[in-house]
């Protein structure tokens, strides 16, 4: 598994667990890279400074606390190590709610992470995972991470415990600017019984590995094209591997071929060669459209493909 | 010298017209007969990871004292442009792909500086100074005819074309009017065509 990203202790009453925090999900999305649009190349973000008008390194950063407009403090690491706060190194528990009846404040989550007991905490960590297990709780406590002290949810999960933090209440957002019915609204017996009959009617067991992200999987289908468009398979037909100048011929034989359509257009009905070209692209496109329909039902689909182009 | 934007291929007898390369810009300088910078655009040197072509980009040049400016590219097994291997390459993986030098100008030949002479006389000099080989040649170009070039390279599957003025000299910065770099209009296929069916055009256009 990754590396544990803190080490500290469970602490409540007298009793002390030493654990370890894994980060418990990851980000699934389809990562991109900025390049510049002309060379294909990596962007890189350069720390400017617009005082000095240069480029700096990170190394000569620092952190600036805004204490009033345009009025900095420097905080340097002594700084935040010597803030006075029993959290440090704890997981501070506060106390023990009704998992499923009181956990409406637990529902603003930010991140989990799983558990890890060290081994001479492994007999209280269980006996604490068992009892919250048993009666349904859910355990209320604090912890510092990233340099910020947390609230936190930890709750008994498969072989292990679940430490989910939450967001502090001022940070969500009150409910009053929506739109919300002040009545009660009117529900007809027939209709909430059409309700529940389609509610029974979907309802299973939730298993995760029954949800696909569908745009990310057609997203990287469309990118998977992309890739197969730019990198043909190697030209079984040639014995040597090509070079440049193999390219360069390649791209004479193009212009010649685009001349000679040219010249077939003019000399038939001084047609205007742009429609030539349209035709000669399109009956291109059939042809290989037809051959990708043939090729989706073989195995061997690239020497198939070719032939028949060439053929 | 930075290239405008193009607005889309034209025909024009005081324009030069290459293909523009999805490779990177490079400028390579060869003196004492050995190639000693290239210098990649926005790069440092690209001369560790182009290793290859510090014996051979001397060796096919008649002068000595030369500055050229062309594109770096890579290719795969099958000869074509691959733009993820020369990415591979710069980030110094010095097995991905084979490496190729397309010059399309030459600022410096024999140590004297020919940026102040216009375009036409210093392609002349490149083309009788650079001997075509294996990984190093000078890129083929078309006198006046940017839109038949265009639909050349639309069948070839690449999206720009260079166009450069005859007359310019070579200056720093932007280009104005003297270098375009021009989208070849989009074609109705989403695919490239393959280089086996690019090779085979003109056998074709022979039977009809």
């Amino acid at each position: 598994m990754a590396r544990s990203m803190w080490r500290g202790a469970i602490q409540f009453g007298l009793v002390t667990i030493p654990v370890k925090l894994y980060l418990a999900t990851e980000q699934g999305g389809i990562g991109f890279n900025l390049l510049h649009a002309s060379c294909l190349n990596r962007i890189q973000m350069k720390v400017y400074c617009p005082y000095h008008d240069e480029v700096i390194p990170r190394s000569e950063t620092v952190r600036g606390y805004e204490w009033s407009k345009g009025k900095y403090v420097v905080v340097t690491e002594e700084d935040i190590d010597s803030v006075p706060l029993k959290t440090m190194r704890a997981i501070e528990i506060e106390m023990f709610i009704n998992a499923s009846r009181d956990a409406e404040g637990t529902q603003f989550v930010k991140q989990a992470y799983y558990l890890e007991p060290d081994q001479i905490g492994a007999k209280a960590f269980y006996l604490l995972k068992s009892v919250l297990a048993e009666q349904g709780k859910s355990a209320i406590c604090k912890i510092v991470l990233k340099d910020r002290e947390q609230l936190a949810a930890l709750n008994p999960f498969s072989k292990s415990m679940l430490l989910t933090t939450l967001h502090w209440p001022d940070e969500v957002r009150a409910m009053d600017e929506l739109n919300l019915p002040e009545d009660q609204i009117d529900i007809k017996p027939s209709e909430k019984k059409m309700a529940e009959q389609l509610v029974a009617s979907m309802t299973g067991e939730f298993n995760a590995d029954d949800h696909a992200d569908d745009y990310r999987q057609a997203l990287m289908a469309v990118i998977e094209r992309k890739v197969a468009g730019e990198k043909p398979e190697p030209a079984a037909a040639r014995a040597e591997p090509t070079n440049i100048t193999d390219l360069m011929a390649a791209l004479e034989a193009s212009v010649a071929a685009a001349r000679s359509d040219r010249k077939a257009a003019s000399a038939e009905d001084k047609a205007p060669t742009k429609v030539a070209t349209k035709v000669a692209t399109k009956v291109a496109t059939k042809a290989k459209a037809k051959a990708r329909a043939k090729a989706k039902d073989d195995e061997v689909e690239a020497p198939r493909e070719r032939r028949r182009k060439t053929a | 010298m930075q290239p405008s934007e193009g607005v889309a291929p034209f025909d024009d007898p005081r324009y030069l017209f290459e293909a523009w390369w999805p490779g990177i810009r490079a400028q390579a300088w060869v003196e004492g007969g050995q190639l000693i910078r290239l210098r990649a655009e926005g790069l440092a040197d690209a001369l560790v990871a182009f290793g290859e072509l510090t014996d051979e980009l001397p060796e096919q040049l008649l002068d000595d004292g030369v500055l050229l400016d062309g594109w770096l590219l890579a290719l795969d097994e099958g000869g074509w442009l691959d733009t993820e291997l020369l990415r591979r390459r710069l980030g110094g993986d010095r097995s991905a792909g084979r490496p190729a030098y397309v010059a399309s100008d030459m600022l410096w030949t024999n140590g004297e500086d020919w940026q102040r002479r216009p375009f036409s006389a210093r392609r002349e000099r490149l083309a009788a100074t650079l001997r075509d080989g294996d990984r190093c040649v000078v890129s083929h170009a078309l006198l006046g005819e940017g839109t038949l070039l265009a639909e050349a390279l639309a069948r070839f599957g690449l999206g720009a074309i260079s166009a450069r003025r005859l007359d310019a000299r070579y200056r720093s910065g932007s280009a104005g009017e003297a270098w375009l770099r021009v989208p070849v209009a989009p074609v109705a296929q989403t695919e490239r065509p393959r280089l086996a069916l690019i090779q085979r055009l003109p056998f074709l256009d022979e039977a009809g």
